[in-house]
């Protein structure tokens, strides 16, 4: 099965490669989020300097927006500070649920046949389609960091980062990428036409992102959001990444948080490899 | 229980009352039998929507089978469906190498999911490059190919696992007259220098009658004729003999008692009559007629074409059938290709 997973993930790969134009949006998408979203959204630029005819030093400015960062923000240096790990989920969401058009493309054009006479098992199909996501979205995701770090007046990483760090985030997000991969990949394989799947993944992927912190601070959501969030698995990688990201060492309290949203994402990408694999051997299975 | 992987073959294909039903009430394929040689070139001939690619699918495990058993390569088709799989080559209607690859990558690939080993896949690449012509496109994106290379390249990638049986479904399918014709040379080759056993189906009834051993038609999902192109042509009355004489005694009885003389009509001196094989009976005929004294004046006969057997056999030609396709077929079509 492995060769077949190889064979198959490696010519995905191989064509992805070969086009640009594939890869190309992804960091467009990172870069107008971080870069002009980031700044023109930063909500720590919109408090006012004169309340009630009371005016504001710049002093004391400044030390509300420190305090809105830390106390809302999770600490962040900045917003995109912030921002950077909810964009790179974002990124992860719009890549995997978008990454089955190709597989849809394969059963239109008839190379899904020529896979399924082939004496390769079923598993390797799909688990080659999540394997090729993966890959394509965790290189996004790993570039995605880079411009955010390189960018002016970026991302701000906490005192003390490191490489454990960095790994850690980028497991969080690569526990998620696998288990969006694995219904996204499913999901591809059972339905017919790429209209199909386009609509599915539009109804399925915004009220995802936006059901999360992602984009938000937790703070301001109402309590029933607050309950869809915190079980929301792009709240899970994106919390536990930002956590790493802008604190950078972490305090016993904020580890025992990562190591929580850890074992949810694990147990989550388990539980839809799973279903993913049932309900795509379903779509495989002669009719 | 293991499959095993080495049997005794003796017939290569074998169905016994073969049915595909598409839920609700589409019955595509209805208790079809047939047996393929080792060896042999068989064709299934047949309109669109007359259950060809259903029956292929079936054979090929990439549709389910209703009811009926289908053995290929001495493995069951429901039960060792991997062992089938792995005897078969499948070259479908649609041209399915990857555009993005060179051609050679497409081969290696196609090899690699047969599970042919890494040392060989190379070689046997490059071997069906050099066999199929595109030796010079090896290293070229399929993208850049003419229709007739994707065609070529797509039976070298069905061949590369060396397989014990090949289906082509529609082998020539949108190609011009000279690809056609090229595609039939190779066909040919495969099966008298490899022994290869190809069940194909076509609309095309020149291709079935030029390269077929043994033609079944089928008709709404059911076998109306089969045997080898030559009888079915014969079974219609063979061909029509036209003879033309020199002034004198009226033959017609003498042509009626020349055996399996038949259909003897006569218009002043010239006589038309039907014969399964002119070739056999033309030396009686002329010989009779000689030693009555006549002299023949002219000679010619056709022979009947696959048209006409599917004329007879369905109530309408190949050609009406291209030309008008039912909705309600395009669109079972259409669902069964998704």
């Amino acid at each position: 099965m492995f060769g077949d997973l190889a064979a198959l993930t490696g010519r995905a790969l191989r064509k992805w490669i070969r086009n640009p134009a594939a890869v190309l949006p992804g960091l467009f998408t990172a870069v107008f989020y971080l870069a002009l979203f980031g700044n023109s959204f930063n909500p720590t630029s919109l408090i006012p300097s004169n309340i009630g005819g009371f005016q504001l030093t710049t002093a004391e400015l400044e030390q509300i927006r420190v305090s809105i960062l830390s106390q809302t923000f999770g600490g962040a240096a900045t917003y995109i500070s912030y921002l950077t790990a909810g964009i790179i989920s974002l990124i992860l969401v719009f890549n995997m649920a978008f990454g089955g058009i190709d597989l849809v493309l394969d059963r239109q054009l008839g190379f899904l046949n020529t896979l399924l006479t082939a004496p390769i098992s079923r598993a390797s199909i799909y688990f080659s389609g999540v394997a090729q996501n993966m890959v394509k979205a965790m290189t996004l995701a790993l570039l995605t960091f880079l411009i955010a770090v390189v960018l002016p007046n970026g991302l701000i990483l906490g005192r003390g980062f490191g490489v454990l760090d960095f790994l850690g985030a980028m497991g969080a997000f690569a526990l998620l990428a696998f288990a969006l991969s694995c219904v996204f990949t499913a999901l591809a394989l059972s339905v017919k036409s790429i209209d199909s799947l386009v609509a599915i993944v539009n109804f399925a992927t915004f009220p995802l992102v936006f059901t999360s912190t992602a984009l938000f601070p937790e703070g301001g959501f109402p309590s029933w959001l607050l309950s869809i969030s915190n079980v929301n698995p792009i709240t899970k990688a994106t919390d536990a990444a930002r956590l790493l990201m802008v604190n950078g060492i972490l305090s016993s309290a904020q580890l025992t948080t990562f190591a929580w949203d850890g074992v949810y994402l694990l147990v989550f990408a388990v539980a839809m490899a799973l279903l993913g694999y049932l309900a795509a051997n379903r779509a495989l299975s002669p009719k | 229980m293991p499959e095993k992987l080495v049997r005794k073959v003796t017939a290569v294909i074998q169905a016994e009352n073969l049915s595909k039903l598409y839920p609700p009430r589409t019955r595509a394929v209805e208790g079809v039998s047939f047996k393929v040689d080792e060896g042999e070139v068989f064709g299934f001939l047949g309109p669109n929507g007359a259950g060809k690619t259903t029956t292929i699918k079936m054979l090929t495990t990439l549709a389910s089978i209703t009811s009926g058993e289908a053995k290929v390569a001495g493995y069951d088709v429901k039960r060792e469906s991997s062992s089938v799989r792995k005897s078969i080559g499948v070259v479908p209607q649609e041209l399915t190498a990857d555009d993005e690859l060179k051609g050679i990558e497409n081969l290696i690939l196609s090899a690699r999911l047969h599970h042919v080993p890494r040392s060989e896949s190379t070689k046997k690449a490059q071997d069906l490059l050099k066999l199929f012509d595109l030796e010079e496109a090896a290293q070229r994106r399929v993208r850049t190919y003419s229709g007739g290379m994707r065609r070529r390249l797509q039976m070298a990638m069905g061949l590369v696992h060396s397989p014990k049986v090949m289906f082509l479904d529609e082998p020539t399918l949108g190609l011009d007259i000279q690809t056609r014709t090229k595609v039939w040379d190779y066909i040919r080759r495969l099966n008298k220098e490899r022994g290869l056993t190809v069940f194909m189906t076509t609309h095309y009834l020149e291709e079935a009658d030029g390269l077929c051993d043994r033609i079944a038609i089928i008709d709404h999902g059911v076998i109306k004729v089969s045997d080898t192109p030559s009888h079915l042509k014969e079974k219609i009355g063979g061909d029509v003999l036209t003879i033309g004489l020199s002034d004198g005694e009226d033959l017609t009885q003498f042509f009626n008692s020349v055996p399996d003389v038949s259909d003897v009509s006569r218009e002043g001196q010239v006589y038309k009559m039907k014969i399964p094989r002119t070739e056999r009976a033309l030396p009686t005929i002329i010989e009779g007629v000689t030693k009555r004294g006549l002299k023949i004046t002219e000679i010619s006969f056709t022979k009947p074409t696959l048209d006409e057997v599917f004329l007879e056999v369905t109530g309408r030609t190949m050609r009406e059938e291209e030309g008008v396709q039912e909705s309600w077929i395009q669109n079972v079509n259409l669902e069964r290709a998704t």
